[in-house]
């Protein structure tokens, strides 16, 4: 892995070029080498640490999409200026006998006011024909000038809510991004927003909805009026988004729509107030929901959501309840409705790792309806409101 | 509503993408529980689906058997088996504990109506307990003797319908009958009982990823289909071979035979998903109606053209993978004159416009140099030799190789330059789905049992599809039993069955794939 000693898009595409056949031919034992592309995937990194941890998810993806990853890391307040690269092949180990696969990975490190010029050096490295990915991770993906610039020919923007430093804040550009990304005129793309946040709740959506898999708990399904949504702080900082999003998911599912005053902040507890659509008529027909997001505290557990719990409270006591078990990765499931046998059960959840959540991302090839969905409920939600949260730390 | 195939529910929450669809609490009875297919591939399957998060709540199994067990021995006894031979490694002590909860032990014998009696009442307390809503899958995991008593009686204590709304399926293990009569009376005696909608012939083959993404591979990539036909394929070979012996399980196989143990089943399928037009789409009865033309339009074979189209072959001591291997007369529960075929080759022309006169060479075995199943295209070759420095059988045709197992994946056998020489050499172009999507596949068994508790039997083969494979194969059968005796074993284990089959293929100027 040299630095080369000038950069532009020839020398760097020749030092790739040079690397696949240096790898071509130090593998022994006759085991062809495949190098296979299936994307582009441009990722920020705002520092050497974050850089590091880029590449090794671009390493871990070469399994399920083998890429041309361009790692920019941008230092704009570095001295002294200058531009570096190198370029290095992503290869997954292999057994005997099976061909080894590779991706390739063009890393730019700049400094200072150079730093401007990244994004006409990617333009110029992309490999043709292939969907361009942009990952920001980081607190503050939509000021970043790497999108502005790079808007024009992205396919996907990937970012993680649970990173963002201001989660209303934040949560009302998400939608605002995602209903329209401001693509310059002319482009004939339309860039779909992913959230590696929200990827990372499949799980607990997937166990929420087998509940009502079942016929005779589906009616509750339309019945109920509380749920309640725990998650685990990552470190000082509360970040509710995840409640946000299921809360915006359930509310986007099942008609739930806001009241006017939609939200109630009491500490650190959000209290999220709708209507449900009636079921059948009367004067009990039009009911209230209410949705309670805290933070919950378990020494030393994984941030994250912790438990949620759909409740029936009027009439027919019905309880559906999601939580983890341990900090192993184990979920206890439980259905409690009156007439019928409680039903417990222990599954199996360990929290997908970031390589994970991007693969599970990168495999939609269209937009996912029910994240926009969910995302412009959550976003109504805190309309008016004011950062929830964020400032009733510790 | 009694109904039999229930309405899908409307779960709101499960609009939009990525959220599998999990199926309905339900029990899934099998009879034979105490069996190898039981401990080997059955609960091993459902505990990973259990794990994986593709089962919900309340999910229960119960089993059938004779053996003097309880629930707690036979918890133990599946606990040990999961451990053997779960793909995902020893289960996790709290996981099993919580799945254990649900599995229970029914003890009786398959002709005993008292037995059934109790087994009804015995799912209508699990349906109370576990809230199973009535939802049922009857596996039959048995020698195949049993399954028209099973499902008799089954029959007449009710238990073809469920109670309260819910489903009930039953699930039928290979082999579905022995003959065209045979397949014939089993599927009256079932569906005497229940509706066809009900019915899962399983053929674990088609819960391969691999074989399932043959119909992908073909109908979704455009540039396949224009040259799938007469005028570019010059033949199709199937192979499925074994580098295993007949093991323990000689009776069985003795009667049997290579034809009905993987030709009428297996390489069947195979067969027709290769050759098939695409279906109108894909859902159950849409991609069967197309496999079952293939089979109708295969040219039937007549008693005289047995010996002309078909090799037959049985291994003698031989040794495999360095290993020395009896004969297979020598092994536990086969005759020592036997005439059972453990090799079979054939040669099948489908005769419809797209394939007419393309033969599709067949063939399967046991005791051969390794395990391996591929379905292989050649094409024609190129039409004029451009290149005279080398002569023109040197020039290997393209050859489209869809490797079912071991290693699944895809290549492509194309002509180059050798560089700085004049010679052209064959290269490959390959795509191995376990490096290229570095996931592991589920077990056929998983997807297969999760299929059909979704109510999905695309990939399980219909009333009319067994027997029309039936009606193609059986005068095989009838062929060879009339025919002279065969001067047995005629290859030695580990060799690529016998020398005949070289010949066979030989007179019409082509050769076997080496594998
Ligand atoms: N094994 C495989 O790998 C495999 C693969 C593909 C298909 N199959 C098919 O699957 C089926 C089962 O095969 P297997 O190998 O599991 O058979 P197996 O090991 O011989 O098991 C037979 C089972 O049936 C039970 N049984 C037999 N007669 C009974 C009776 N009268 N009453 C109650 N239970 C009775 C036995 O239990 P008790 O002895 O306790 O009564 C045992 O549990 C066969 O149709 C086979 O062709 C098997």
């Amino acid at each position: 892995m040299n630095t080369l000693p000038f950069v532009d898009s020839a020398t760097i595409e020749g030092e790739l070029q040079r690397l696949w056949q240096e790898t071509a031919e130090t593998t022994t034992g006759g085991e062809a080498v495949t190098r296979a592309l299936t994307l582009n995937l441009i990722a920020r990194a705002t520092d050497l640490a974050m850089a590091e941890r880029i590449s090794a998810v671009a390493g871990e993806l070469v399994a399920s999409h083998p890429n041309r990853t361009l790692l920019a890391i941008c230092r704009p307040e570095e001295a002294p200026p200058r531009i570096e690269a190198w370029v290095q092949a992503n290869c997954l180990l292999s057994g005997p006998g099976v061909p080894q696969v590779c991706g390739e990975q063009i890393s730019i490190d700049a400094r200072g006011p150079v730093t401007a010029q990244i994004a006409s050096l990617i333009l110029a490295l992309l490999a043709p024909d292939l969907p361009v990915v942009l990952w920001l991770p980081g607190p503050a993906p939509f000021d970043d000038p790497l999108l502005t610039r790079l808007l024009g020919v992205i396919d996907r923007l990937i970012i993680d809510s649970r990173d963002l430093a201001d989660p209303a804040g934040d949560l009302r550009r998400m939608a605002a991004f995602d209903r329209d990304p401001g693509t310059p005129p002319g482009g004939a793309r339309r860039v779909t927003l992913s959230d590696l946040g929200w990827a990372a709740l499949t799980p607990w959506r997937e166990l929420t909805a087998q509940f009502f898999d079942t016929r005779p708990l589906l009616p509750h399904l339309r019945r109920l009026d509380q749920v309640e949504i725990g998650y685990v702080p990552a470190g000082e900082r509360l970040n509710p988004m995840p409640g946000l999003l299921i809360a915006g998911w359930l509310a986007a599912c099942l008609d739930w729509t806001p009241l006017e005053e939609a939200v109630s902040v009491e500490g650190a507890t959000l209290r999220l107030h709708l209507r449900r659509p009636a079921v059948g008529v009367g004067p009990r027909a039009i009911r209230l929901v209410t949705i309670i997001i805290a933070p919950v505290g378990a020494p030393g557990a994984a941030p994250g959501l912790a438990t949620l719990r759909l409740r029936a409270l009027d009439g027919v006591s019905a309880d559906f309840h999601v939580q983890r078990a341990d900090e192993q990765g184990h979920i206890l499931t439980s259905a409690e409705v009156a007439g019928h046998v409680p039903v417990r059960r222990l599954t199996r959840c360990v929290a997908p790792s970031l390589a994970e959540l991007l693969a599970a991302e990168l495999r939609l090839l269209s937009r996912d309806a029910m994240f926009s969905a969910a995302l412009q409920t959550a976003a109504r939600f805190t309309a008016g409101l004011e950062s929830p949260g964020t400032s009733t730390g510790a | 509503m009694n109904d039999v195939v229930a309405t899908p529910l409307e779960n709101p929450l499960r609009a939009g993408l990525r959220l599998w669809r999990t199926p309905e609490p339900c029990i899934v009875v099998i009879f034979g529980a105490s069996g190898d297919l039981t401990s080997r591939k059955l609960v091993p399957a459902l505990y990973n689906l259990a794990r994986e998060r593709r089962l919900p709540g309340g999910f229960s199994v119960v089993g059938f058997a004779r053996r003097e067990w309880d629930d707690s021995t036979f918890r133990q006894v599946l606990l040990e088996a999961v451990n053997a031979n779960s793909r995902a490694g020893p289960v996790e002590e709290a996981l099993w504990a919580s799945f254990a909860e649900g599995i229970f032990y029914h003890r009786a014998s398959f002709d005993d109506p008292a037995g059934y009696a109790r087994l009804a009442e015995r799912l209508a307390a699990i349906d109370a307990a576990r809230d199973t809503g009535g939802n049922r899958v009857f596996y039959l995991a048995t020698p195949p003797e049993a399954y028209a008593e099973i499902v008799a009686q089954l029959g007449a204590h009710g238990l073809n319908r469920s109670p309260g709304g819910g489903w009930t399926r039953i699930i039928i293990e290979k082999p579905f009958g022995r003959d065209l009569e045979s397949a014939r009376d089993l599927n009256r005696r079932v569906l005497a009982v229940f509706d066809e909608r009900q019915v899962y012939r399983i053929d674990h083959y088609l819960g391969k990823e691999t074989v399932q993404n043959l119909l992908v591979f073909r109908f979704a990539n455009g540039i396949f289909e224009p040259i799938w036909n007469r005028r570019y394929v010059d033949h199709a070979q199937i192979t499925v071979a074994e580098s295993l012996g007949v093991e323990d399980r000689g009776g069985y196989y003795d009667r049997a035979g290579a034809l009905r143990d993987m030709i009428q089943n297996h390489l069947t399928q195979l067969l027709t998903l290769t050759a098939m037009e695409p279906p109108v789409a894909y859902d159950a009865d849409a991609v069967r109606d197309e496999k079952v033309k293939v089979l109708r339009a295969i040219r039937p074979i007549a008693p005289e053209d047995v010996e002309r189209i078909t090799v037959r072959g049985q291994y003698g001591p031989g040794s495999v993978s360095g290993r020395p291997v009896r004969g297979y007369r020598e092994e536990r529960g086969v005759a020592p004159d036997s005439q059972t075929e453990t090799y079979v080759a054939l040669k099948l022309f489908v005769e419809n416009w797209r394939w007419a006169g393309v033969p599709f060479y067949l063939r399967s075995g046991k005791a051969l140099p390794r395990r391996v199943s591929e379905i292989a295209i050649q094409f024609r070759g190129a039409p004029t030799l451009l290149f005279a420095d080398t002569p023109v059988n040197e020039i290997e045709p393209n050859v489209l190789a869809i490797r079912i197992q071991p290693d699944e994946g895809i290549t492509l056998k194309f002509s180059s330059k050798v560089p700085g020489q004049a010679q052209i050499r064959p290269v490959t172009m390959d795509f191995r789905y376990g490096t290229s999507f570095g996931v592991a596949s589920p077990e056929a068994y998983e997807r297969l049992l999760l299929d059909c508790m979704l109510g999905d039997s695309t990939l399980f083969t219909r009333r009319d599809e067994v027997e029309a494979s039936w009606a193609l194969l059986t005068p095989i059968l009838e062929g060879w039993a009339a025919g002279a005796p065969q001067d047995f074993p005629n290859y030695e284990a580990g060799a690529w069955g016998p020398a005949a089959a070289d010949a066979f293929i030989a007179r019409d100027g082509r050769a076997w794939r080496r594998l």
